[in-house]
């Protein structure tokens, strides 16, 4: 029952700005992150951890400071640290000029201006940030009792090179995908975008994950309200961890009960300029590839930016096929359960006649052989998406095949129920975000339940309430179903069933509300 | 403040007059205006016009007020109530009657054993989640459908093609225009109706300048479309019927759709159609819904969602009343013609009146 | 007045308490409608016997219909689809619904009506009249369509839906498949139910059926029969006149052809001159298109209707031939035949006029025409139309073009050639 609540609170319930998940707890070295920095200190709260390593040196001259350089083995570039800090600073460095004025105070200034070549090089004044620092991978000097520290950039660790995403593959246009390391991410996005006015606004998230995460719009083309309130909504996550982008969309969509995807999201640089000169905010997280674009409508989850590269002609059959395929995988299961139990009549004598043969001997009712179908589908699609990908090529023949046919000729299934949902389950592979696919198949569920007690009045029942809901929605202000209702018919005709040739589009298709509709093209 | 955008009022505008007109109408305007009877729909769909336009321009003098309180500015706080209360008391009859009708349509035609409660409380489910989501919702939901509605008619139109009879439509004219001209007066319930809706949005439509010109077109467009929609459908009866079926069939659009046979795919489509029909039953039904809330908003200045279950409740209740189907298509022509055109068609023209002398004494 | 705003802003508003009631209302109904989930006219498509036609016949009680049943049943056919087998109920009763309620008690599936193609007729209801009482079942009850086919049957409507085809299809299928492949022949009226009640409707006019009837080896056709007297095959044929619901008397063939010249009813048709008398040469041909017009004409006191048939035709075959022909002596034959094709038109028409003189009984739709044409006249005459039927004034105006010979001018003759022109 209590499933069925939730379920059914999508209808009541509001989400609301602030949620915390779980409170973080408290720990031994809360206390020592307020002090002042110290070498010492710093050495009690990470030295539990054998990837930290202490690197303890004399500064040369007469000062003899003793330094102690503290990196993450394995997240820098070693390299760099041997080259343009330790050599510097123990070898080079006994020549030079300025290395008899030094003293405990100025050591700090003094290395920064005159000692450290190398960009990333900053002064850093609290103990948190000197932790944090040292965690993200960059490198920490602590000169002895000095209270101040220098850090050094010098992040190097194993990447994943810019392969194309599995996930989001298509056949034209380009084929880089963003990477689990928010700079290359950011590197990646800028080299489509090289405009000043391209934003990118950092944050920090996760208590204990201390996650860095960056919002991208481009200023004057996106909604000023849209972006202060993503920023609002991200500034009011309390969590203490945040692994994937999963866990900002849950927690920054307007209608959380709803099963279908509010947000956007990407793998793809190309799509994510795309999106962002129609005037949508970017969230991207360190740590995934997944980016969040904001806001979101159905439209945009049946469309693909290739369609953006291709011919428009053929772009826009392909969108025809897509909605016709999203459609068909909702209705069809329950359209035909509609049909064989309580409309025989719209079907023609010749093809009532073979129906009603395939089934003969058929074991159950119409609704029951059709839930039951869908379920295996679903089995079937579950067992073959997490295995390695030639067994689940070979869970997928073997279940469709071997299973659907052994089922017919036992006489347990009727060929025409195989053809259904075989057809369904081809139909929802046309719908191009996985997310929508999910809410899709959930849908699919109670409309079976409703055709098989009410017929067609149930399939209407249960559509009419789907579109109430759909139209219900709204992704951060924005009409879930614009551009069809509320009406904007340049959108409309430019960008949603059919796409408008380029040159044809003298202003951008105003799929939201923008600030500059004016463009040479979108892109 | 919720709002309506003047595209948006159009759609709503015709789904509401459309509504489910289209199943009755043809033998409505046959019975008296015979032959000719398809001419006569346009015609009384036309009063909507000045009607609406009375309506508009009370608008933009009160904006964001609907007809009931600028009614108790005019005629003054007593006069002004009993008014409110029989638009509400027409309000909730018809659409309790118009619920009952969503039960009769389908066990007639589609699901003969199902029991009619499961088909009202389908209905009153959608419209009470629909009249929860507010009014632009509701706008939203009459743009998409209304669409659509028009689509699965015109191709129910089309497809019963090729069943027309010989001549049925000559002679034209064969009996004069008096026919004409009494028919018209049978369909003007229809648009009265659609005005007890018009007198409460208003005060959900933008006022500005530019807006009130595409309103008054909406208006214009309105009644255009129901009206060349449920002009077809009558001429299309006719042509296949022939007058004496055409009055004689209960619902003649259903009849037409258990007609149609495409090749040998699909034979008969009422059932799909009657899925589309169910929208334009909500759109309907939850218009009336709709009216009763502002009705009982502006009387008794109480809102919120237990009374919206209590509207719901009172549909049922007289939907339950009466089961009984040629009694209810009977109950529904009287309430039409007899109280709900006699008020509307009396009250809209004198507050205009009235309003208008008022702003010319000085007001 | 904002009584439910979307806002962000309500939401917080909203006390848990109504959200409560909301949610316990919604599990309420959904528990109801889940809960109480019967099976209201739920049936499953395998156990529906669809029926495919229906016969009336007089029963032996006075009041009592024999009305008989053909149900089509599915073999479980493997991977070839479906074959259907015959299974044909009788049953007396004063009702359609008495009498399904009869046959139900012995065929174990629930019978489908919406599958019903074709209402027999049996002469003898036929000719006693009062069958619209048996169609009234078949069009006030929402699973039938109003596109069935009516057809009078010669002799008993049990005969032939029992009839065992050589082509071991239903006779009910059997006698769809024929009227709708009609257009071809264009040799007897498509009557639908639609139509029929259209008809009866217009009061003037007289609704006529096709005739169906069995063919036994030798009767014009010949085949094998594996009986003997025993009739294997099913043929339409001439068509019935009914006044009202009561059959006043048989149009034969060519009185029926005529009525399709004059109802604009021929879309293609075979059509040749052998009886012709006249002339030595003889076609036949396929009639391409036909148009039929009407015109209300008026020679000084007495008002006419005049019938005028265009038509165009394919000569086929050609009889009769000695010789052959220069091209211009063929343009020539070619004329000839279309003279001769519009005499045979008019002669199949003037039959159809001359049976509807005899029987006074407007089945040619004259009154109809009339009425959209000239309706001031059609309102002096409409009262005494019953007695004019006989002696109105028709005329005929009928036009052919040949548009082709087929694939050759002059036919092989055998006669020493005088070579080819």
């Amino acid at each position: 029952m209590s499933s069925w609540m939730k379920m059914l609170k999508d209808l009541t319930v509001r989400p609301k700005g602030e949620r915390r998940i779980r409170k973080s707890p408290s720990f031994s070295f809360d206390e020592d992150m307020n002090k002042p920095i110290s070498g010492q200190t710093v050495k009690e709260i990470l030295s539990k951890s054998s990837d930290i390593v202490f690197r303890e040196f004399n500064f040369p001259g007469k000062s003899r400071i003793p330094c102690m350089l503290v990196v993450v083995d394995g997240l820098v570039d070693k390299n760099i640290l041997d080259q343009f800090v330790l050599k510097p600073l123990m070898v080079d460095l006994n020549h030079h000029p300025d290395l008899e004025r030094v003293t405990l105070a100025n050591v700090i200034d003094i290395t920064i201006q005159s000692f450290l070549p190398g960009i990333e090089i900053k002064k850093i004044v609290k103990m948190e940030e000197a932790v944090s620092t040292i965690l993200s991978g960059d490198a920490v000097i602590f000169f002895g009792e000095s209270s101040e520290a220098i850090s050094i950039g010098a992040r190097g660790w194993a990447n994943r090179g810019v392969n194309e995403p599995i996930a989001e593959s298509i056949v034209k246009g380009p084929h880089e995908g963003f990477t689990e390391t928010l700079r290359i991410n950011t590197s990646l996005l800028r080299r489509k975008i090289k405009h000043p006015s391209l934003r990118i606004i950092s944050l920090k998230l996760g208590d204990i994950s201390n996650t860095e995460l960056v919002v991208v719009y481009i200023e004057k083309i996106a909604n000023k309200d849209i972006v202060s309130e993503v920023l609002l909504r991200l500034s009011k996550i309390k969590m203490d961890s945040v692994i994937d982008v999963g866990y900002i969309e849950e927690m920054i969509e307007d209608f959380p009960y709803s099963p279908f995807p509010q947000i956007a999201y990407t793998e793809r640089p190309d799509v994510l300029a795309g999106k962002l000169l129609e005037g949508k905010v970017g969230i991207i997280l360190d740590g995934t590839p997944i980016v969040l674009v904001v806001p979101a409508i159905l439209m945009e989850f049946l469309n693909v930016n290739e369609d953006y590269y291709q011919r428009a002609m053929t772009a826009i059959l392909s969108r025809f096929v897509r909605y016709v395929g999203s459609f068909v995988a909702v209705v069809a299961p329950s359209t035909y359960i509609a049909v064989t139990t309580f409309h025989q009549e719209i079907i023609p004598t010749d093809l009532l006649m073979s129906i009603s043969a395939g089934r003969q001997g058929v074991p159950f009712p119409a609704l029951l052989e059709a839930l039951t179908m869908t379920i295996v589908l679903e089995i079937l699609q579950e067992a073959g998406l997490r295995l390695p990908k030639p067994i689940g090529q070979t869970i997928g023949i073997v279940g469709a095949l071997i299973i659907g046919d052994a089922a017919v000729n036992a006489g347990l299934v009727s060929p025409l129920m195989v053809i259904i949902i075989g057809l369904t389950a081809v139909a929802s592979y046309a719908i191009p975000y996985y997310d929508l696919s999910l809410a899709v198949r959930l849908l699919r569920f109670p409309l079976m339940i409703l055709a098989g007690i009410l017929g067609f009045f149930g399939v209407a029942v249960g559509l009419y309430a789907i579109l109430i809901h759909l139209l219900g929605l709204r992704s951060f202000g924005v009409p879930y179903t614009s551009p069809i209702a509320p009406l904007r018919v340049r959108a409309l005709l430019q960008d949603t069933f059919v796409r408008a040739p380029w040159w044809a589009l003298k202003r951008r298709p105003q799929l939201i509300d923008v600030q500059e509709p004016r463009s040479k093209g979108k892109g | 403040m919720e709002r309506i955008s003047a595209h948006q009022f159009t759609t709503l505008g015709a789904g509401v007059l459309l509504g489910t007109t289209f199943l009755p109408v043809a033998s409505i305007v046959a019975l008296v205006g015979g032959r000719d009877g398809w001419m006569s729909v346009l015609p009384g769909f036309a009063l909507g016009i000045p009607y609406s336009l009375m309506i508009l321009s009370l608008m933009k003098y009160y904006p964001r007020r609907n007809l009931l309180q600028i009614s108790e500015e005019a005629f003054g706080r007593w006069i002004g109530k009993l008014i409110g209360i029989i638009y509400l008391l027409c309000a909730i009859y018809l659409g309790g009657l118009l619920l009952g009708q969503v039960g009769d349509i389908y066990q007639t035609s589609i699901m003969p054993l199902t029991p009619l409660w499961i088909f009202f409380l389908g209905g009153i489910i959608l419209v009470l989640y629909l009249t929860r989501s507010g009014i632009e919702v509701f706008a939203r939901f009459s743009e998409i459908t209304f669409p659509l509605i028009v689509v699965a008619i015109l191709l129910n139109v089309g497809l019963s093609i090729p069943r027309i009879e010989q001549g049925e439509l000559l002679p034209i004219l064969g009996e004069g225009l008096i026919p004409i001209f009494k028919g018209s007066l049978k369909v003007i319930p229809f648009v009265m109706t659609y005005m007890l809706f018009l007198a409460g949005v208003i005060a959900y439509l933008p006022t500005d300048k530019k807006a009130i010109g595409q309103l008054k077109t909406g208006a214009w467009k309105i009644v255009f479309w129901a009206g060349i929609l449920d002009t077809l459908i009558a001429l299309i009866q006719m042509l296949v019927f022939g007058p004496t079926e055409t009055i004689r069939l209960v619902y003649g659009l259903l009849a037409l759709g258990k007609m149609v046979e495409v090749s040998r795919t699909v034979s008969g489509v009422e059932s799909l159609f009657l899925g589309v029909w169910f929208a334009a039953a909500v759109i309907k039904i939850g218009s009336l819904f709709f009216v009763a809330i502002w009705g009982l908003e502006s009387v008794f200045g109480i809102k919120g969602v237990k009374w919206r279950h209590v509207i719901a409740i009172i549909f049922l209740g007289i939907a339950f009343k009466n089961v009984r189907a040629p009694s209810l298509i009977n109950e529904i022509g009287l309430v039409g013609e007899y109280i709900i055109m006699p008020f509307v068609s009396l009250w809209i023209p004198v507050l205009w009146g009235v309003m208008r002398w008022k702003r010319g004494a000085g007001y | 007045m904002d009584v439910f705003s979307l806002e962000e802003e309500s939401g917080c508003l909203m006390k848990s308490s109504r959200k409560k009631y909301m949610t316990g209302l919604m599990i309420f109904s959904l528990f109801l409608i889940l809960s109480i989930s019967g099976c209201w006219g739920k049936r499953e498509v395998e156990d529906l016997a669809p029926l495919m036609g229906i016969g009336f016949d007089l029963g032996e009680k006075p009041g009592t219909y024999l009305v008989t049943q053909q149900y089509a049943k599915t073999k479980k056919g493997g991977n070839s689809g479906a074959e259907t087998e015959e299974r044909t109920l009788g049953a007396e009763a004063s009702s359609v619904r008495e009498a399904f309620d009869i046959v139900s008690k012995a065929a174990y599936r629930t019978p489908f009506m919406g599958s019903l193609k074709v209402i027999v007729i049996g002469e003898d209801v036929a000719k006693a009249g009062g069958f619209n009482n048996m169609l009234d079942f078949a069009q006030r009850f929402a699973e039938f369509r109003r596109s069935m086919y009516l057809v009078i049957a010669r002799g008993k409507a049990e005969d032939v839906l029992n009839l065992k085809l050589r082509s071991e299809q239903l006779p009910a299928l059997y006698i769809r498949s024929i009227i709708e492949g009609g257009h071809e022949l264009s040799a007897f009226p498509m009557v639908r139910l639609g139509h029929y009640l259209t008809v009866l409707g217009t009061k003037s006019t007289a609704p006529i059926l096709p005739v169906v009837e069995a063919v036994k080896d030798g009767d014009r056709i010949h085949y094998k029969a594996e009986k003997a007297d025993e009739a294997g095959e099913i043929r339409i044929e001439g068509a019935g006149v009914l006044n009202g619901d009561q059959l006043v008397d048989f149009l034969n063939d060519e009185e029926t052809k005529g009525y399709m010249w004059l109802e604009d009813d021929v879309f293609n048709r075979l059509i040749n001159t052998v009886d012709l008398k006249e002339s030595t040469v003889k076609f036949s041909g396929q009639v391409l298109k036909s148009n039929t017009r009407y015109k209300v004409k008026s020679d000084g006191e007495n008002i006419g209707l005049n019938y005028q048939v265009r038509t165009s035709i394919a000569i086929d075959e050609v009889l009769g031939l000695d010789r052959q022909l220069s091209g211009s002596d063929w343009v020539e034959l070619v004329k000839e035949a279309e003279e001769s094709f519009a005499k045979v038109i008019q002669q199949e028409c003037e039959s159809a006029i001359k049976k509807q003189r005899e029987l006074g009984f407007d089945f040619l739709g004259i009154g109809r025409h009339i009425e959209q044409r000239n309706p001031k006249y059609w309102k002096s005459l409409k009262e005494r139309w019953k007695q004019e039927v006989s002696d109105f004034p028709v005329s005929f105006d009928v036009k052919v073009t040949v548009h082709h010979t087929g694939m050759s001018s002059s036919s092989a003759t055998n006669s020493e050639g005088e070579g080819q022109d």
